[in-house]
């Protein structure tokens, strides 16, 4: 076994590496670690997410450092990190409009994951642990929203914690459970900034779990084909590195752009507005990132004897809940859609009908939204549960070819069968 | 690493020298990058500006306080001691028995204002002003003005605290061989009229800050 | 690379395109120009410091600012000695006293703006059951009228509100105590109109007419509802400026290190 820690020049870092081998670790999983030569851009959102993770959890930290959690304090509370606390402003600006682009990052890393077949054998177990995160993440992300108690929060919070009235006979108690008292209030409040503070670290385990997955096997890469040997790979570092930094500081600026110079583009104006249980906002909307899953709630009908009101809620958990079975729900033989003529189309049509769900969700349940709300929920459940295996069996992939340093080493670069797809590397 | 191939030789054209400094540079300036970002974080840890407006200045009716008594104020969330001295305590502090076992008897370290750097540590000799916090580890020392008693026969009446037995005069000198290294510090003060004094500001002319004392 | 960004750009957009269309009856807002606006906007501090006029001579009649302390006033060009005097000319309630009462005192910088009622309850007791809204951010609560509900669409809002009081067209029904407004969702709103022009008499001599006393005001409200936007717009600029130079230069690494592999 290679432990470049005991061949240290440092007799500091071989006493330590020889009793705990950090250095060991680190040189296997971030130097030497066997990349795919071949990763496109795309495959920057994985380390980008992760970095979303520390900026938030870091300002929130300092947040929370001035936030007060009651119901007649909490806005106020804000407020003054706003107006009075040193570069209060900007570390709320930055947690505020981070969760909007940790979904952005998030939600692109899986439609990767979903275009290049990452969730095929042998990486079952590394996609089912991504959708933990997310699940996680939307929970966590909807508890922080409620947090400045203006009157966005106060009523999302309402809305959502009442989706569990839904389930028969033990719904109602459910509801009662989590507000504490008899409606949302002080004590969700408490509640809610207490999970909101503790769940970020329960999604650091899970990250963990999912980078342990990842490098059991080793990156997919944009063949979806197995490394062969040697020189198909290169190590991490510094290749990965400087690439995931350079993608880093594009982001940045993007990012930048939102927390300097439209802040509040993101948010909603009525959270400017302090929580009032007697008076609803004309409209409850969530935040763009739970739109497409708010759609799916509120445009599902009666279904046989299954009530509209538990059939939305079902079909919400539902949609999260298919990808979980992915794995098994696709039956193609090859991983990357780059060799499949008919899925590489049809992948599209799932982006569509997201971006048409967030729309749906955006505006009130009148007139055509409706029809399109149900037409793209319906197609939703298709795309994965239908669509999935039949295009896998029906279909003929392309030939692939014999091993990614064959592909990339061919004259002219990597320009192969199926090289004119959007997602090809630039 | 024996199943990742070994990158092949810098093409010739591009030197290593080049190649390094770029390397360097990007690892520098991420680093500045790091560190810059840091600092709104540490500097939201201090004190807020709503926190900073809210010390203005108090004022205190000394109408009641009769001679011989001790009334503690809160300013800037930390305790003021105002005290009301009787003739006799006042000729204690310049007994030389006792000043020859205080630490700093000239008031010579910077622990008060200039206009209270005097024999009695005060604008008004017999009004007393302190902040009651103790130079040793922050505990407030209690107001023990009655000569002997368990502190001893020489005990000249002063403060004592509980916390570990620092020991201060009546005009809140330190004694020698107690764990407090300076007198207890004099805040900035006046007086708007004969009976009420302003905690919190200096009379006209002066410029004396509370945090420019040697220690709080 | 630029796709990518590209792909960014139409994921915000779509982002910023979803955002509810609300329920508007009321005739669209007149955009205007404003001091504040744009990356490198400041607020005009004279413009602030009038509107600030019309606040405390009109406004703050029915109207608190909680969130705003006398010493903030300092950041549209007040002296320390002018917020103070300021300060001083209000009655704030303090205490218990020795006796355990509350009592009236002259108002020190770090005091709240008084509100003009002691409660909820007192405010609608006095006008009719209405409440009038804190204004401490209304700007920022009002916002929808701009695509990135940046300040300037709240202050066009504010502006064309003060300026939107009309006869009610012939067969319009008029609730009681309500008062038509074009600007208004619903067009009836319960303030009645609050300036009609000359309302106030401006210390820089300035004419105090309706669109320069409601230009002047929404400037102020928009100061008061994010008084750190200089600071925030200043950040961003040096901060754009060094991740930048630090993209490219880790663009510049990134290629070299790569070029042996390519």
């Amino acid at each position: 076994m290679n432990a470049p820690g005991n061949q240290s020049q440092s007799k500091i870092v071989r006493w330590i590496d020889h009793r705990l081998p950090v250095f060991t670790f680190m040189q296997h999983e971030l130097y030497d670690y066997p990349t795919p030569r071949n990763l496109s851009y795309w495959w920057n959102f994985g380390s980008l997410s992760g970095i979303m993770l520390v900026i938030m959890i870091v300002t929130g930290i300092f947040l929370a450092m001035q936030y007060t959690p009651n119901a007649t304090m909490a806005f106020d509370s804000v407020e003054r990190i706003m107006r009075d606390v040193n570069f209060g402003w900007l570390m709320r600006y930055i947690h505020m409009n981070g969760a909007s682009f940790f979904f952005i990052v998030v939600y692109i890393h899986l439609f990767r994951g979903l275009y290049y077949g990452s969730y095929k054998e042998p990486r079952e177990l590394l996609w089912m642990l991504g959708v933990i995160i997310l699940l996680l993440m939307m929970a966590t992300a909807f508890m922080g929203y409620v947090l400045p108690w203006g009157q966005m929060s106060f009523w999302g919070a309402t809305v959502i914690t009442n989706l569990f009235s839904a389930l028969p006979v033990i719904g109602p108690k459910i509801v009662a459970w989590l507000w504490g008292g008899f409606a949302v209030g002080n004590p969700t409040l408490n509640r809610f900034f207490s999970l909101h503070y503790l769940l970020p670290f329960v999604i650091v385990g899970v990250v963990g779990l999912h980078l342990i997955a990842l490098h059991q096997h080793g990156s997919n890469n944009p063949l979806g084909i197995d490394r062969k040997g040697p020189q198909d790979s290169i190590p991490f570092h510094p290749y990965y590195t400087i690439k995931d930094m350079f993608g880093l500081g594009v982001f940045l600026i993007i990012y930048a752009i939102f927390v300097f110079y439209m802040p509040n583009a993101l948010g909603d104006t009525q959270n400017y507005v302090q929580a009032n249980p007697l008076q609803t906002p004309p409209e409850i909307v969530p935040e763009w990132y739970f739109l497409p899953f708010y759609a799916i709630l509120r445009s599902v009908p009666d279904i046989l004897f299954i009530p509209a009101k538990l059939a939305g809620v079902l079909c919400l958990f539902g949609a999260i809940g298919v990808l979980f079975f992915l794995p098994w729900l696709d039956t193609s033989r090859v991983r990357s859609a780059r060799f499949r003529p008919v899925y590489k189309w049809v992948f599209w049509l799932l982006v569509i009908d997201v971006l048409v769900l967030g729309y749906v969700g955006a505006n009130r349940p009148e007139g055509w939204f409706i029809v399109a709300g149900r037409v793209a929920t319906l197609y939703y459940f298709i795309h994965f549960i239908v669509l999935f295996p039949v295009i896998g069996w029906l279909e003929r992939p392309l030939p692939l070819p014999t091993s990614i340093s064959a592909a990339v080493t061919r004259k002219g670069g990597a320009r192969l069968a199926g090289a004119s797809t959007p997602m090809e590397k630039p | 690493m024996a199943d990742t191939a070994q990158p092949k030789p810098m093409d010739a054209h591009v030197s290593a020298t080049r190649r390094d400094f770029l390397q360097i540079a990007a690892t520098v300036v991420t680093g500045i990058g790091a560190a810059i970002a840091a600092w709104p974080l540490i500097d939201s840890m201090n004190a807020a500006r709503d926190t900073l407006a809210a010390g203005a200045p108090l004022d205190v009716d000394l109408s009641h306080l009769q001679p011989g008594q001790q009334i503690v104020v809160l300013w800037r969330s930390r305790p003021i001691f105002v005290v009301n001295r009787t003739a006799p305590e006042l000729k204690s502090l310049q007994e030389a028995a006792v000043l020859n076992r205080l630490r700093d008897p000239e008031s010579a370290v910077d622990q008060q204002p200039d206009y209270a750097k005097n024999w009695h540590r005060s604008i008004k000799p017999e009004y007393l002003v302190l902040v009651g916090i103790c130079t040793h580890l922050g505990c407030i020392p209690e107001f023990t003005p009655q000569p002997g008693g368990t502190l001893g026969p020489d005990w000249p009446g002063g403060y004592f605290c509980p916390c570990h037995g620092s020991r201060y005069d009546l005009a809140g000198r330190v004694f020698q061989g107690v764990p407090a290294p300076y007198n207890l510090p004099v805040p900035p003060y006046n007086f708007v009229s004969n009976t009420v004094v302003r905690i919190g500001e200096n009379p006209a002319g002066s410029s004396f800050d509370l945090n420019d004392v040697e220690q709080l | 690379m630029s796709k990518l960004v590209l792909w960014l750009a139409c994921a915000a957009l779509l982002a910023l395109g979803a955002a509810p269309a609300r329920a508007q009856e009321a005739q669209p807002i007149p955009k205007n120009s404003w001091s504040f606006s744009g990356p490198f906007g400041t607020f005009d501090r004279a413009a602030a410091q009038r509107g600030f006029q019309v606040y405390e001579e009109v406004c703050s009649h029915c109207h608190s600012m909680n969130l705003l302390h006398y010493g903030d006033l300092v950041g549209i060009g007040y002296t320390e000695e002018e917020v103070k005097a300021i300060a001083a000319s209000k009655q704030v309630t303090d205490g218990p006293n020795d006796q355990g009462e509350m009592y009236q005192r002259p108002g020190r910088p770090s005091d709240a703006f008084v509100p003009p009622f002691p409660n909820e309850k007192a405010a609608r007791a006095a006008l009719n059951g209405a409440l009038p809204p804190d204004l401490s951010l209304i700007i920022k609560a009002r916002a929808d009228s701009s695509p990135i509900k940046g300040l300037s669409g709240g202050a066009d809002y504010v502006d064309a509100l003060l300026q939107g009081f009309k006869e009610p067209p012939a067969g319009f029904k008029m609730s009681a105590n309500m008062n038509y407004n074009i600007y208004f969702p619903g067009n009836q709103i319960a303030m009645p109109q609050p300036l009609a022009g000359d309302d106030v008499k401006y210390a820089d001599g300035t004419k105090a007419t309706l669109p320069q006393e409601a230009h002047d005001v929404a400037t102020f409200l928009t100061w008061a509802s994010e008084p750190t936007m200089e600071e925030r717009k200043f950040t961003g600029a040096k901060v754009l400026i060094f991740l930048l130079v630090m993209t490219g230069i880790l663009y510049a690494a990134k290629r070299q290190i790569w070029a042996d592999v390519h």
